[in-house]
Order: C-alpha cells, then structure tokens, then sequence
C-alpha cells in the first residue's frame, strides 16, 4: 500500500530525513519509534504534504501512485490522514461544519452525493461516541478550548470519519491520561482493517499495550536504524535506545 | 503655500422645497456656515488615509430626482420605510400607526413639530469630528422621525432601505432622527443600495436619543454600488440606564466613510457596537467611531473587523473618551484586522483618553493574514484551498454575523460575502 523508498527532506535547508525506506501493507499496523529530534514527525508532514518540509530525493507512493506529486489535499482525498501531534484550533469555524465540508470533498472526489446536514448530523453525532466525545462538541469551534484529550479524540474521530486508506498517528498519545489513552487505543483499534494501513509514531512503547503492532521500526538520525516485530518495543522499554548505539538523553520511559 | 481646497459652492443649493418652514431656516442657517468649508487632506488627521478617496465634482453637487429604478435590497415583510435619492417615498412605504409611535417624513411635520425637530437636529454630533454632518444639515431634502413615547415598544424591526439611483451624477442627503423615549424599545434597520453608474454622492445622518431605560438596536448595512461615494455620520446620545447595540456590515467602494459617535451621559448606560468591513479590488472604507463616557458607571463594548482583499484599503478608528466624573467606567474595545493580499493596506488606531482614575479599559489591534496551520490542517483533511480559504476569511467574522439578531440581514450580508468570496479566491 505505502512505500517509500530513499526519502530525503530538509527544513530550512537542515537535512531531517536521510534516507527511509519503508514498506506498508494493507491490513499492517507498523509503530516508529525513537528519540527526540530522530525525524519521526517529519516524516509525518512530509506523507501529509506539509510544504515546511522540503522532500530533496526519494520515492513515496500509494497504490502504486505518486504521492510526493500530489497536492496536500488532493493526498487526503486519496486516502491519507495524519492525526496531529498538536491538533489546530480554528474559533469561528464549527467541528460540525469543518467535518462535513471535508467528508463532502471525499465524496465528490469520489463521485458520491454530497451529505445534507441532517444526515451528517445522524453520522457525526454516532462516532462522537465511539471516542466518547459529548455531540455538544460538534458545535464548538475546531478544537477551539478543547483540553489535550479532547484534542486527540477529535483526531481519531475524523479518522472514524473519513476512513482513510493510510491513517498516520503523530504522536497521538502524547498528553493523555490512562482512561483517555484507553477512549483513542479503542478508537484506533476500531479504524484496523484489512484494507487500511496505520502508520503510529510514538516516542513511548505505552500505546503499544494497546494498539498491538504488528511491525516496530526505530528511526534515529533520519534513518531507520532497526527494524523488528511487537517484542523490539518491549526491548526498548527495557534497555532504552542505548544499546543500539543511540544517544537519547530524553528517553526514560 | 498652497491654499486648501475648499467644498465647491454648486454643494451649498438644496434643491427640495417641501420641508416645513422651520426645517428649510435651519437648512439655509446651516448653508451659511459652510462657505469656505475646507475639504479634507492628508494633513487632516481624522482624514489623513481616506482623503485621497474623496472625489466631489460639480456634477455630483445637484440633488437626484425622487424617481428611478430601485437596487436590489432587502427582501422585507414588516414594516419599511423607502427613500429614494434622500426622498421619502410613501407609496413604497409600510410602516405602523401605533399608538405612542410618531413614524413621520419631514415634509410632513407641521411647522410647531419642526420647531421641536429643528432644535434636535446636529444635537448628538461633534461636527468637528464629523465634518459632512454638516453639508447633510445645509442639504437634507428630507427625512424621517421617529418618535417613541415613555414605555412604546415598537413590535417588529422597521427597516428603512435608502436607495440611491444614480442613472445621472447627483448626491443624495437622507436624514434619520430617532427619539427613543423612557423604556421604550425599537430595533432599526438602514440598508444602503445602489442602482446605476454614474458617479454619485450619499451624504447620511442618523441620530439616536435615548431617554432613561430605553433599548435601541441598529443595524447597518451599506451595500452600495462602485459609483457611489458614501459619507455617513450616526450620533449617539444615552441616557440612565439605556442600552444601544450597533451592528454596522459594511461592503467597500470608491470612498466609505461612518462616523459612529456615542455619548454616554446617563449613568449605567450601555453601549455595544460591532462592525464588519470587507474591502476588494480598488476599494475604500474607513470607519471612524468614538465613545464619549461622560457619566460614571457605564459600559461600552467594541468589536470591529476588518477583511481587506487585492489593493484595497481599510481603516478603523476607534476613540475612547473617559471624562474626568466616569468613574466605574468600563470600557472595551477589540480591533481584528486581515489582510488577503500583499497589496492590500488596513490602518488601524486605538485612542484613549483617559481622565478617571477608577476605570477598566482594554484595547487591543491586531493585523495578520490567513494562518498557514490552520490552512494545512483543513487541506490535510481533504477541504479544498479555496474552501480553506472561505473558512478561514469567514470564521473571521463569524462572530459578528452571528450576532446580528435578524436572519434576513444576516443572509443578505452572507450573499454579498458568498460575492467576495467567489471573486477573491479563485478555485485552484
């Protein structure tokens, strides 16, 4: 489904990403993993077309089609999704309305009808509780006074929503307590399918407790130092990045 | 050094005759103060960005006939009133007979009734600070009143539609007075349109007095079209106790101009005023507002944003006055400004004067454009740039639109924005 094969990108000149090779098949859920600073949110950005970012070499493409070719949205409409470390707050613009114009785009893209608003309503209001978000969020601004949990599980509805073919995880359970990383790990279990990839960034093996992946890869440096299956994050958490030649001060589990 | 220019004379003839003896005195007395009136110039400072806009020609001096084809304007059912080219139009007309509420033309006040008006007219405006209030009083061909005794409460909004048909050069000088009498209650509508193209010249008064307890809302929407130039001056005077809500949406052109003043004189009076100003291509619009707290324990609440797209120009004004006796004043006022092109300009300048020492007074102003997060963040999840775009620019002011209590001003401002948008973003 994804492969990526050689990528570079820099920002500001400042080469982040050095050569990733990564191959994703349907159905797979693969976590990254590494320290700060290793270029695990670049390589977010990049997939989801952020121009910050500036792809120099390498290959990514989707079903066989070029991603790095296609604009930001035209990306999303083609099945990708990023779940945002830091989710955007936009007052003035309702979660609601915000959600149906992007579930509209997909469909017309895809030559459907567009939704009217009761039946958006009936649809949102169904997977605002799948992550145990009250309906009466749809209403407020995109995110707008949203604590960091509430922030994340509004990704993870999106997700829900537009059902992405590659649904990248950025970090997503970052700033969560236990009962809310419980309410997203149930949401991200919902979105496993055999036709969808999930790809989940995280600096932390906790997540992986309970979204179970079947593929770990380390990213240090810009590259994927190791790769290996659910018992390489488990080896992480019990002898940190060290022993792979690592240096993460920040790394403490 | 070079002489200033001064108003041509061909400004200083009115033309309508039908005013009562009382109104047509005053006209001429207020004529004789305006020879040698000074136009504005840079160097002025309550014009110094819009001076430049400022366009009068002796063609545009003569008034335009009470006649000819009507713009598009609000689609209302309650009660209207239409002036066409500064002339009421009675044919056009619904409005009430209710007991407690005087809703009148000028032309029709008898002479003791004008006496009355005549001492009231100008009463609420610095007209040094609102200099074509002025030319509006030495012009007026006619105008409304509207009366409300203690405790009249009118039922529905009253709408008056001011449409300037501009199928010859020519200027028009609606007149609007409003007393609003002891716990009495009237929410006002004034639409300004536009029909044909040559160059014309709306010249406006509106004045509010509110007596203790009265509630009065105003609403404001210039929609005027790209041969007008449009100088407006509203005044404000609040009594004890008294509340006034304004919401002005306004749509730039060659020249824009409103001066909103507001005089708090009353204690525990509140004031609140809201606008929105969207400017495109070569357009102009220049808000001026001032809020004068004379009398302590008074509220005032401002909330103005600006959108200005291509090579347009926007300007916001806000004055704050609090007198040496307001204590317990509180006032505040927000200025929000967007900028959607490089060649676009919006000056914007907060004035506080403050003379009470027990007051709560913020202000803030801010100018940005679009935020390229949020851009991404909508594009990320498959919406369209121009889509993001429109979000964006709306989300803006959404705020304000929404706050504007009735639906069919709110979806009237939503298609001439709904315009902007088709002709700003262009679908990539």
């Amino acid at each position: 489904m994804l492969s990526i094969k050689n990528l570079h990108a820099s920002v500001e000149d400042k080469a982040i990403l050095k050569g990733i090779n990564l191959d994703i098949k349907p159905g797979e859920v693969h976590a990254i993993m590494g320290p700060n600073g290793s270029g695990k949110s670049t390589l977010s950005q990049v997939l989801a077309g952020n121009e910050a970012f500036e792809v120099t070499s390498g290959e990514v493409t989707l079903n066989g089609e070029n991603l790095l070719d296609l604009a930001i949205e035209e990306r999303a409409r083609e099945g990708v999704f990023l779940a945002f470390q830091y989710p955007v707050e936009i007052p003035g613009v309702s979660n609601l309305q915000f959600l149906r114009t992007a579930v509209n785009a997909m469909r017309k893209h895809r030559g459907e009808e567009e939704m009217n608003a009761a039946e958006f309503m009936k649809q949102a209001k169904e997977v605002s509780k799948q992550v145990d978000l009250d309906p009466s969020f749809l209403k407020r601004g995109v995110n707008e006074d949203f604590s960091g949990g509430e922030k994340k599980r509004n990704e993870i509805m999106q997700a829900l929503l537009l059902q992405p073919k590659l649904a990248i995880l950025d970090e997503t359970d970052s700033g969560l307590d236990i009962d809310a990383l419980q309410v997203v790990s149930n949401g991200v279990n919902a979105l496993r399918a055999e036709d969808r990839a999930i790809l989940m960034v995280t600096h932390y093996q906790r997540l992986l407790n309970h979204i179970v992946p079947d593929y770990v890869h380390v990213l240090a440096g810009g590259r994927i130092v190791k790769s290996g299956g659910r018992e390489l994050a488990l080896e992480l958490e019990e002898r940190g990045y060290g022993w792979l030649g690592i240096n993460d001060e920040d790394t403490s589990n | 050094m070079k002489q200033a220019p001064m108003l041509s004379s061909a400004f200083l003839h009115p033309a309508g005759q039908t005013l009562p003896e009382p109104l047509l005195a005053l006209r001429k007395q207020r004529a004789s103060l305006l020879v040698d009136m000074p136009l504005p110039t840079r160097k002025t400072e309550n014009w110094k960005y819009s001076s430049k806009y400022l366009k009068l020609t002796d063609e545009m001096a003569i008034s335009l006939p009470a006649e000819g084809k009507a713009g598009n304007s609000l689609a209302v059912s309650g009660y209207k009133v239409v002036f066409r080219n500064g002339i009421l139009i009675p044919e056009a007309s619904d409005y009430p007979d209710m007991d407690g509420i005087t809703i009148q033309s000028f032309s029709d006040l008898s002479n003791e009734e004008a006496d009355v008006l005549a001492l009231q007219l100008g009463s609420t405006l610095d007209h040094d600070q609102a200099q074509f209030a002025r030319l509006n009083g030495a012009r007026f061909d006619d105008g409304l009143l509207v009366r409300l005794d203690a405790d009249a409460v009118l039922d529905q909004p009253l709408f008056i539609i001011h449409e300037t048909a501009a199928d010859t050069s020519g200027s028009a000088f609606p007149r609007i007075f409003v007393e609003a009498g002891a716990n009495s209650r009237i929410t006002l509508v004034e639409e300004y349109t536009s029909s044909g193209d040559a160059p014309a010249f709306v010249n406006t008064v509106t004045e509010f007095t509110l007596a203790d307890g009265a509630n009065v809302t105003s609403i404001r929407l210039n929609m005027e079209g790209e041969s007008v130039q449009h100088i407006g001056a509203t005044g404000v005077v609040q009594n004890h106790s008294s509340r006034f809500e304004s919401h002005c949406v306004g749509f730039g052109g060659p020249l824009r101009r409103h001066d909103l003043q507001v005089r708090l004189v009353g204690e525990e009076a509140e004031t609140k005023l809201n606008g929105v100003v969207v400017t495109q291509g070569k357009q102009h619009y220049d808000n001026h507002t001032s809020i004068d707290h004379v009398a302590a324990n008074c509220n005032s609440e401002e909330t103005y944003r600006n959108i200005a797209a291509d090579q347009s120009h926007a300007i916001f004004n806000g004055r704050i006055h609090i007198h040496q006796d307001a204590q317990k004043s509180f006032a505040d006022m927000n200025n929000k400004n967007l900028l959607l092109n490089n060649g676009a300009e919006i000056d914007t300048k907060p004035e506080l004067e403050i003379y009470a020492d027990d007051v709560k007074c913020a202000h803030g102003a801010t100018i940005g454009q679009l935020d390229e997060e949020s851009i991404f963040y909508l594009l990320s999840r498959g919406i369209g740039r121009r889509d993001a775009n429109v979000l964006l620019t709306m989300a803006f002011i959404n705020e304000l639109v929404s706050q504007i209590p009735l639906e069919v001003v709110r979806d009237t401002a939503q298609i001439r924005l709904n315009e902007f948008f088709e002709q700003t973003f262009q679908e990539i």
